[in-house]
Protein backbone atom coordinates (compact mmCIF):
# COMPACT_ATOMS: atom_id res chain seq x y z
CA UNK A 1 0.00 0.00 0.00
CA UNK A 2 2.82 2.35 -0.52
CA UNK A 3 1.94 3.69 -3.86
CA UNK A 4 3.52 7.54 -4.68
CA UNK A 5 0.52 9.90 -3.89
CA UNK A 6 0.41 12.45 -7.05
CA UNK A 7 -0.57 16.00 -6.60
CA UNK A 8 -3.11 16.05 -9.23
CA UNK A 9 -5.06 13.27 -7.07
CA UNK A 10 -4.32 15.35 -3.63
CA UNK A 11 -6.14 18.13 -5.32
CA UNK A 12 -8.74 16.07 -7.19
CA UNK A 13 -9.77 14.66 -3.71
CA UNK A 14 -9.82 17.66 -2.15
CA UNK A 15 -11.92 19.53 -5.45
CA UNK A 16 -14.55 16.74 -5.07
CA UNK A 17 -14.68 17.36 -1.22
CA UNK A 18 -15.82 20.82 -1.56
CA UNK A 19 -18.02 19.99 -4.49
CA UNK A 20 -19.40 17.43 -2.12
CA UNK A 21 -20.25 20.31 0.94
CA UNK A 22 -21.59 22.86 -1.66
CA UNK A 23 -23.85 20.64 -3.30
CA UNK A 24 -26.76 20.90 -0.70
CA UNK A 25 -27.03 24.41 -0.76
CA UNK A 26 -26.45 24.75 -4.47
CA UNK A 27 -28.93 22.24 -4.95
CA UNK A 28 -31.49 24.05 -2.40
CA UNK A 29 -30.49 27.07 -4.23
CA UNK A 30 -31.63 26.04 -7.20
CA UNK A 31 -34.95 24.33 -6.34
CA UNK A 32 -35.84 27.59 -4.91
CA UNK A 33 -35.21 29.46 -8.02
CA UNK A 34 -36.77 26.90 -10.33
CA UNK A 35 -40.23 26.71 -8.14
CA UNK A 36 -40.02 30.54 -8.14
CA UNK A 37 -39.92 30.22 -11.67
CA UNK A 38 -43.03 27.78 -11.92
CA UNK A 39 -44.75 28.12 -8.77
CA UNK A 40 -45.47 30.87 -6.37
CA UNK A 41 -45.67 28.94 -3.07
CA UNK A 42 -47.13 31.14 -0.26
CA UNK A 43 -48.44 29.47 2.97
CA UNK A 44 -51.81 30.32 4.47
CA UNK A 45 -51.01 32.99 7.36
CA UNK A 46 -54.05 33.61 10.26
CA UNK A 47 -56.27 31.13 8.51
CA UNK A 48 -55.88 27.42 9.11
CA UNK A 49 -57.70 24.87 7.17
CA UNK A 50 -57.58 22.10 9.55
CA UNK A 51 -59.58 24.47 12.26
CA UNK A 52 -62.66 24.15 9.71
CA UNK A 53 -65.61 22.23 7.93
CA UNK A 54 -67.60 24.43 6.29
CA UNK A 55 -70.40 23.37 4.68
CA UNK A 56 -74.15 24.65 2.77
CA UNK A 57 -77.35 22.86 2.97
CA UNK A 58 -80.36 23.70 0.87
CA UNK A 59 -83.87 24.47 1.92
CA UNK A 60 -85.59 24.47 -1.41
CA UNK A 61 -89.16 25.32 0.82
CA UNK A 62 -87.78 28.25 1.09
CA UNK A 63 -86.15 28.94 -2.38
CA UNK A 64 -88.50 31.43 -4.84
CA UNK A 65 -86.40 31.51 -7.93
CA UNK A 66 -85.78 35.11 -7.45
CA UNK A 67 -81.97 33.98 -9.22
CA UNK A 68 -80.12 36.42 -7.06
CA UNK A 69 -77.48 33.71 -5.95
CA UNK A 70 -76.89 32.69 -9.26
CA UNK A 71 -76.05 36.27 -10.35
CA UNK A 72 -73.95 36.88 -7.18
CA UNK A 73 -72.12 33.83 -7.92
CA UNK A 74 -71.38 35.16 -10.94
CA UNK A 75 -70.34 38.41 -10.44
CA UNK A 76 -68.57 37.64 -7.23
CA UNK A 77 -66.25 34.65 -8.99
CA UNK A 78 -66.25 36.36 -12.57
CA UNK A 79 -68.07 33.58 -14.15
CA UNK A 80 -67.62 34.16 -17.80
CA UNK A 81 -71.52 35.68 -19.48
CA UNK A 82 -72.51 32.90 -21.09
CA UNK A 83 -74.25 29.49 -19.87
CA UNK A 84 -71.51 29.06 -17.28
CA UNK A 85 -72.63 28.64 -13.86
CA UNK A 86 -71.10 27.93 -10.14
CA UNK A 87 -74.57 27.83 -9.06
CA UNK A 88 -78.09 27.87 -10.97
CA UNK A 89 -81.69 27.78 -10.09
CA UNK A 90 -83.55 25.02 -11.92
CA UNK A 91 -87.56 24.90 -11.89
CA UNK A 92 -89.21 21.64 -11.37
CA UNK A 93 -92.78 21.34 -12.85
CA UNK A 94 -94.42 17.69 -12.20
CA UNK A 95 -97.49 18.26 -14.34
CA UNK A 96 -100.86 16.39 -13.27
CA UNK A 97 -101.14 12.99 -14.62
CA UNK A 98 -103.24 12.02 -17.52
CA UNK A 99 -107.00 11.22 -16.47
CA UNK A 100 -107.39 7.39 -16.66
CA UNK A 101 -103.52 7.34 -16.94
CA UNK A 102 -103.42 5.42 -13.96
CA UNK A 103 -100.29 7.07 -13.03
CA UNK A 104 -99.46 8.96 -9.89
CA UNK A 105 -97.28 11.75 -11.07
CA UNK A 106 -97.12 13.03 -14.74
CA UNK A 107 -93.97 14.72 -16.76
CA UNK A 108 -91.28 16.21 -15.01
CA UNK A 109 -90.35 19.36 -17.06
CA UNK A 110 -87.47 21.02 -15.91
CA UNK A 111 -86.07 24.41 -17.14
CA UNK A 112 -83.43 26.73 -15.74
CA UNK A 113 -82.77 29.79 -18.65
CA UNK A 114 -79.70 31.46 -18.10
CA UNK A 115 -78.83 29.93 -14.52
CA UNK A 116 -82.27 31.77 -13.57
CA UNK A 117 -81.25 34.84 -13.67
CA UNK A 118 -83.34 37.03 -15.70
CA UNK A 119 -86.08 35.25 -14.29
CA UNK A 120 -88.27 32.63 -15.69
CA UNK A 121 -91.14 32.59 -18.59
CA UNK A 122 -94.31 31.32 -18.15
CA UNK A 123 -94.86 27.62 -16.91
CA UNK A 124 -95.14 25.18 -20.44
CA UNK A 125 -97.88 23.91 -19.34
CA UNK A 126 -101.31 25.82 -18.03
CA UNK A 127 -101.74 26.27 -14.01
CA UNK A 128 -104.42 23.89 -13.39
CA UNK A 129 -102.29 21.19 -15.42
CA UNK A 130 -99.84 21.47 -12.35
CA UNK A 131 -99.66 18.60 -9.84
CA UNK A 132 -96.76 20.47 -7.98
CA UNK A 133 -93.72 23.08 -9.06
CA UNK A 134 -90.91 23.96 -7.42
CA UNK A 135 -87.47 25.67 -7.79
CA UNK A 136 -84.30 24.01 -6.66
CA UNK A 137 -80.64 25.17 -6.17
CA UNK A 138 -78.14 23.65 -7.41
CA UNK A 139 -74.07 23.79 -6.40
CA UNK A 140 -71.60 21.32 -6.04
CA UNK A 141 -72.72 18.43 -3.69
CA UNK A 142 -69.21 18.33 -1.93
CA UNK A 143 -68.69 14.43 -2.33
CA UNK A 144 -67.17 12.86 0.30
CA UNK A 145 -66.21 10.62 -2.84
CA UNK A 146 -65.55 12.80 -5.07
CA UNK A 147 -65.50 11.26 -8.58
CA UNK A 148 -64.20 14.35 -9.77
CA UNK A 149 -61.08 14.17 -8.12
CA UNK A 150 -60.47 10.66 -8.56
CA UNK A 151 -60.46 11.18 -12.10
CA UNK A 152 -57.66 14.01 -12.64
CA UNK A 153 -54.60 13.18 -13.93
CA UNK A 154 -52.60 15.71 -12.95
CA UNK A 155 -53.83 16.00 -9.06
CA UNK A 156 -55.54 19.59 -9.68
CA UNK A 157 -58.63 18.94 -8.16
CA UNK A 158 -58.87 17.97 -4.40
CA UNK A 159 -60.68 17.94 -1.19
CA UNK A 160 -59.32 20.68 0.86
CA UNK A 161 -59.26 19.63 4.66
CA UNK A 162 -61.88 22.56 5.11
CA UNK A 163 -64.75 21.07 2.91
CA UNK A 164 -64.39 22.64 -0.30
CA UNK A 165 -63.47 21.08 -3.09
CA UNK A 166 -60.79 23.50 -4.96
CA UNK A 167 -59.37 23.05 -8.17
CA UNK A 168 -55.38 24.29 -8.49
CA UNK A 169 -55.71 26.31 -12.01
CA UNK A 170 -51.51 26.29 -11.91
CA UNK A 171 -51.83 22.78 -12.35
CA UNK A 172 -54.87 22.16 -14.09
CA UNK A 173 -53.99 21.70 -17.70
CA UNK A 174 -58.18 21.63 -19.27
CA UNK A 175 -58.52 18.30 -20.37
CA UNK A 176 -62.25 17.96 -18.65
CA UNK A 177 -62.28 14.48 -17.46
CA UNK A 178 -63.33 15.59 -14.36
CA UNK A 179 -66.15 17.71 -16.16
CA UNK A 180 -67.65 14.43 -17.60
CA UNK A 181 -66.96 12.91 -13.96
CA UNK A 182 -69.35 15.07 -11.98
CA UNK A 183 -72.29 13.23 -12.24
CA UNK A 184 -73.98 16.90 -11.07
CA UNK A 185 -73.04 19.04 -13.60
CA UNK A 186 -71.29 21.24 -11.26
CA UNK A 187 -68.35 22.19 -13.59
CA UNK A 188 -67.41 23.85 -16.49
CA UNK A 189 -64.30 24.50 -18.71
CA UNK A 190 -63.75 28.13 -18.47
CA UNK A 191 -63.22 29.83 -21.83
CA UNK A 192 -61.42 32.25 -20.83
CA UNK A 193 -59.02 30.84 -18.51
CA UNK A 194 -59.27 27.45 -20.19
CA UNK A 195 -58.94 25.69 -16.77
CA UNK A 196 -62.01 23.94 -15.18
CA UNK A 197 -64.02 25.74 -12.93
CA UNK A 198 -66.39 25.01 -10.03
CA UNK A 199 -67.95 26.40 -7.19
CA UNK A 200 -65.36 27.13 -4.58
CA UNK A 201 -67.65 27.96 -1.48
CA UNK A 202 -66.48 31.14 -2.24
CA UNK A 203 -63.12 30.57 -0.73
CA UNK A 204 -61.68 34.01 -0.94
CA UNK A 205 -64.68 34.82 1.39
CA UNK A 206 -65.20 31.91 3.88
CA UNK A 207 -61.28 32.32 4.47
CA UNK A 208 -62.22 36.30 5.21
CA UNK A 209 -64.87 35.31 7.70
CA UNK A 210 -67.97 36.00 5.27
CA UNK A 211 -70.39 34.18 3.82
CA UNK A 212 -70.20 32.83 0.39
CA UNK A 213 -71.47 35.35 -2.04
CA UNK A 214 -74.81 33.06 -2.67
CA UNK A 215 -75.71 32.57 1.22
CA UNK A 216 -75.03 36.18 1.41
CA UNK A 217 -77.32 37.26 -1.20
CA UNK A 218 -80.69 34.67 -0.62
CA UNK A 219 -83.55 36.77 0.43
CA UNK A 220 -85.26 34.04 2.02
CA UNK A 221 -82.56 31.94 3.76
CA UNK A 222 -82.96 28.91 1.15
CA UNK A 223 -79.36 28.48 1.48
CA UNK A 224 -77.65 27.56 5.26
CA UNK A 225 -74.09 27.91 5.73
CA UNK A 226 -72.41 26.96 8.89
CA UNK A 227 -69.01 25.29 9.66
CA UNK A 228 -69.09 21.74 11.19
CA UNK A 229 -65.92 21.99 13.78
CA UNK A 230 -66.98 25.69 15.14
CA UNK A 231 -70.54 25.79 15.30
CA UNK A 232 -72.20 29.14 17.20
CA UNK A 233 -74.72 29.56 19.23
CA UNK A 234 -78.28 28.79 17.53
CA UNK A 235 -76.43 27.36 14.62
CA UNK A 236 -78.20 27.53 11.47
CA UNK A 237 -77.23 24.27 9.77
CA UNK A 238 -77.73 22.15 13.03
CA UNK A 239 -80.87 23.91 13.15
CA UNK A 240 -81.56 23.07 9.42
CA UNK A 241 -80.87 19.49 10.55
CA UNK A 242 -83.06 19.14 13.71
CA UNK A 243 -85.93 21.06 11.71
CA UNK A 244 -85.85 18.85 7.87
CA UNK A 245 -86.41 15.73 6.76
CA UNK A 246 -82.83 16.17 4.35
CA UNK A 247 -81.87 13.84 1.26
CA UNK A 248 -78.85 13.65 -0.92
CA UNK A 249 -79.00 14.33 -4.94
CA UNK A 250 -78.44 10.56 -6.26
CA UNK A 251 -77.48 8.75 -3.33
CA UNK A 252 -77.25 5.59 -5.33
CA UNK A 253 -74.05 6.50 -7.42
CA UNK A 254 -72.21 6.45 -4.20
CA UNK A 255 -71.06 9.83 -4.22
CA UNK A 256 -71.97 10.46 -0.57
CA UNK A 257 -72.61 14.16 -1.00
CA UNK A 258 -72.25 16.41 2.19
CA UNK A 259 -74.64 18.71 0.68
CA UNK A 260 -78.31 18.35 1.94
CA UNK A 261 -81.48 19.37 0.90
CA UNK A 262 -84.88 19.47 2.21
CA UNK A 263 -88.05 19.64 0.50
CA UNK A 264 -87.60 18.31 -3.16
CA UNK A 265 -89.36 15.86 -4.90
CA UNK A 266 -87.83 12.24 -5.77
CA UNK A 267 -87.85 14.03 -9.59
CA UNK A 268 -85.06 16.32 -8.42
CA UNK A 269 -81.77 14.59 -10.13
CA UNK B 1 -16.72 -5.01 -9.80
CA UNK B 2 -17.66 -6.61 -13.38
CA UNK B 3 -15.68 -9.97 -12.30
CA UNK B 4 -16.76 -9.98 -9.08
CA UNK B 5 -20.70 -9.98 -10.54
CA UNK B 6 -19.43 -11.90 -13.58
CA UNK B 7 -22.77 -9.92 -14.74
CA UNK B 8 -22.74 -9.80 -18.71
CA UNK B 9 -21.97 -6.95 -20.00
CA UNK B 10 -25.69 -6.18 -22.15
CA UNK B 11 -26.90 -6.49 -18.92
CA UNK B 12 -24.66 -4.73 -16.89
CA UNK B 13 -25.60 -1.56 -19.79
CA UNK B 14 -29.06 -1.79 -18.96
CA UNK B 15 -28.61 -1.39 -15.31
CA UNK B 16 -26.68 1.60 -15.81
CA UNK B 17 -29.81 2.66 -17.77
CA UNK B 18 -32.10 2.17 -15.46
CA UNK B 19 -29.83 3.82 -12.41
CA UNK B 20 -29.77 6.48 -14.62
CA UNK B 21 -33.55 6.54 -15.58
CA UNK B 22 -34.32 6.71 -11.55
CA UNK B 23 -31.39 9.02 -11.02
CA UNK B 24 -32.73 11.60 -13.35
CA UNK B 25 -36.27 10.99 -11.84
CA UNK B 26 -35.24 11.81 -8.55
CA UNK B 27 -33.61 15.01 -9.59
CA UNK B 28 -36.45 15.96 -11.92
CA UNK B 29 -38.60 15.56 -8.94
CA UNK B 30 -36.70 17.29 -6.18
CA UNK B 31 -36.59 20.09 -8.58
CA UNK B 32 -40.42 20.37 -9.50
CA UNK B 33 -42.38 19.66 -6.62
CA UNK B 34 -43.88 22.58 -5.02
CA UNK B 35 -42.69 23.10 -1.61
CA UNK B 36 -46.64 22.81 -0.38
CA UNK B 37 -46.44 19.57 -2.00
CA UNK B 38 -47.87 17.32 0.68
CA UNK B 39 -49.20 19.87 3.10
CA UNK B 40 -52.83 18.83 3.59
CA UNK B 41 -52.97 16.29 0.97
CA UNK B 42 -51.51 15.27 -2.28
CA UNK B 43 -51.94 18.62 -3.97
CA UNK B 44 -50.16 22.22 -3.20
CA UNK B 45 -50.92 23.50 -0.50
CA UNK B 46 -50.05 26.91 -1.61
CA UNK B 47 -53.12 26.30 -4.15
CA UNK B 48 -55.56 27.47 -0.70
CA UNK B 49 -54.26 30.15 -0.30
CA UNK B 50 -53.41 31.65 -3.35
CA UNK B 51 -57.47 30.90 -3.80
CA UNK B 52 -58.22 33.08 -0.41
CA UNK B 53 -56.37 36.14 -1.63
CA UNK B 54 -59.15 36.83 -4.34
CA UNK B 55 -60.86 39.86 -3.96
CA UNK B 56 -64.32 40.11 -3.27
CA UNK B 57 -66.91 41.88 -5.05
CA UNK B 58 -69.67 41.48 -2.52
CA UNK B 59 -69.00 43.51 0.55
CA UNK B 60 -71.33 41.68 3.48
CA UNK B 61 -73.86 43.11 5.67
CA UNK B 62 -71.50 44.15 8.51
CA UNK B 63 -69.85 46.46 5.74
CA UNK B 64 -73.15 48.22 4.85
CA UNK B 65 -74.47 48.50 8.66
CA UNK B 66 -70.97 50.36 9.85
CA UNK B 67 -71.72 53.13 8.06
CA UNK B 68 -75.50 53.02 7.39
CA UNK B 69 -76.27 51.76 10.92
CA UNK B 70 -79.53 53.69 10.17
CA UNK B 71 -80.79 52.25 7.64
CA UNK B 72 -80.00 48.80 8.74
CA UNK B 73 -82.13 49.45 11.92
CA UNK B 74 -84.94 49.60 10.31
CA UNK B 75 -84.33 47.41 7.93
CA UNK B 76 -83.83 44.64 10.67
CA UNK B 77 -87.45 45.16 12.50
CA UNK B 78 -89.40 44.37 9.72
CA UNK B 79 -90.39 41.50 7.17
CA UNK B 80 -87.08 42.15 5.05
CA UNK B 81 -84.93 41.70 7.82
CA UNK B 82 -83.08 38.92 6.40
CA UNK B 83 -82.67 40.60 3.50
CA UNK B 84 -79.17 41.34 2.30
CA UNK B 85 -78.51 44.95 1.48
CA UNK B 86 -76.49 43.84 -1.58
CA UNK B 87 -79.38 41.48 -2.48
CA UNK B 88 -81.64 44.84 -3.73
CA UNK B 89 -78.46 47.55 -4.17
CA UNK B 90 -76.05 45.49 -6.18
CA UNK B 91 -72.71 44.19 -4.99
CA UNK B 92 -70.95 47.43 -2.96
CA UNK B 93 -66.91 46.12 -1.94
CA UNK B 94 -66.16 48.84 -4.38
CA UNK B 95 -68.01 51.22 -2.59
CA UNK B 96 -66.78 49.98 0.55
CA UNK B 97 -63.23 50.36 -0.43
CA UNK B 98 -64.17 54.36 -1.65
CA UNK B 99 -66.96 54.82 0.32
CA UNK B 100 -66.59 58.83 -0.53
CA UNK B 101 -65.84 58.70 -4.13
CA UNK B 102 -69.22 59.78 -5.60
CA UNK B 103 -68.14 58.03 -9.06
CA UNK B 104 -67.93 54.80 -7.66
CA UNK B 105 -71.08 53.78 -7.58
CA UNK B 106 -73.16 50.13 -6.91
CA UNK B 107 -73.20 48.07 -8.99
CA UNK B 108 -76.82 47.44 -10.90
CA UNK B 109 -78.65 44.10 -10.88
CA UNK B 110 -80.20 42.37 -13.84
CA UNK B 111 -83.45 43.43 -13.48
CA UNK B 112 -86.27 45.23 -11.81
CA UNK B 113 -86.07 44.67 -7.42
CA UNK B 114 -89.66 44.47 -5.91
CA UNK B 115 -91.12 42.25 -8.90
CA UNK B 116 -88.16 39.70 -8.96
CA UNK B 117 -89.21 37.91 -5.72
CA UNK B 118 -93.37 39.15 -5.46
CA UNK B 119 -94.24 38.43 -9.26
CA UNK B 120 -96.75 35.51 -8.88
CA UNK B 121 -95.45 32.42 -10.07
CA UNK B 122 -96.78 29.03 -9.49
CA UNK B 123 -93.38 27.50 -8.67
CA UNK B 124 -92.99 30.00 -5.80
CA UNK B 125 -93.89 28.58 -2.25
CA UNK B 126 -97.47 29.49 -1.25
CA UNK B 127 -95.96 31.68 2.31
CA UNK B 128 -94.38 33.85 0.14
CA UNK B 129 -95.92 36.96 -0.78
CA UNK B 130 -96.36 37.67 -4.39
CA UNK B 131 -99.13 40.01 -6.84
CA UNK B 132 -99.57 39.86 -10.47
CA UNK B 133 -98.08 43.21 -11.25
CA UNK B 134 -100.22 44.37 -14.01
CA UNK B 135 -104.05 43.22 -12.05
CA UNK B 136 -101.97 44.86 -8.90
CA UNK B 137 -101.05 48.55 -9.69
CA UNK B 138 -98.71 50.01 -12.89
CA UNK B 139 -97.01 52.77 -10.53
CA UNK B 140 -94.23 52.59 -8.74
CA UNK B 141 -94.04 50.42 -5.94
CA UNK B 142 -92.88 52.74 -3.35
CA UNK B 143 -95.45 55.16 -3.85
CA UNK B 144 -97.41 52.50 -1.29
CA UNK B 145 -94.69 50.64 0.13
CA UNK B 146 -91.61 51.31 2.07
CA UNK B 147 -88.61 48.52 0.69
CA UNK B 148 -86.92 48.78 4.15
CA UNK B 149 -89.97 48.55 6.49
CA UNK B 150 -92.87 47.25 4.07
CA UNK B 151 -95.05 46.53 7.21
CA UNK B 152 -95.23 50.98 7.17
CA UNK B 153 -97.21 52.88 5.13
CA UNK B 154 -95.97 56.46 3.60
Amino acid sequence: MNRPVSRRSIIGKLGAVVAGVLAAPAAKAAKAVAQKLLVSADAPKDYHPTAHKWLMAIDANRCIGCGLCAEACKRENHVPEGPYFRTWVERYIITKPKPGSGAARGETLVDCPNGGINGYPEAPVLKEEIQHSFFVPKLCNLCQHSPCVQVCPVGATFDAPDGAVLIDPKYCIGCGFCIQACPYGCRFLSPVTKTAEKCTLCYHRITRGLKPACVEVCPTQARIFGDLKNPVPDDPLQQFYQNNLVIALKPHLGTEPRLFYAGIDKEVR
Amino acid sequence: MRRLFKMPPQLFRIFLLAVGIVVAYSIARYFLTPASFGEYGWYRGAALAEMATRDRVYAGKQACEECHSDEYQKLIKHEHKGLSCEACHGPGEAHVQNPDNPDVKMAVLHYSLCLRCHEANPSRPKWHKQIVSKNHYTGKCTECHVPHSPSEVP
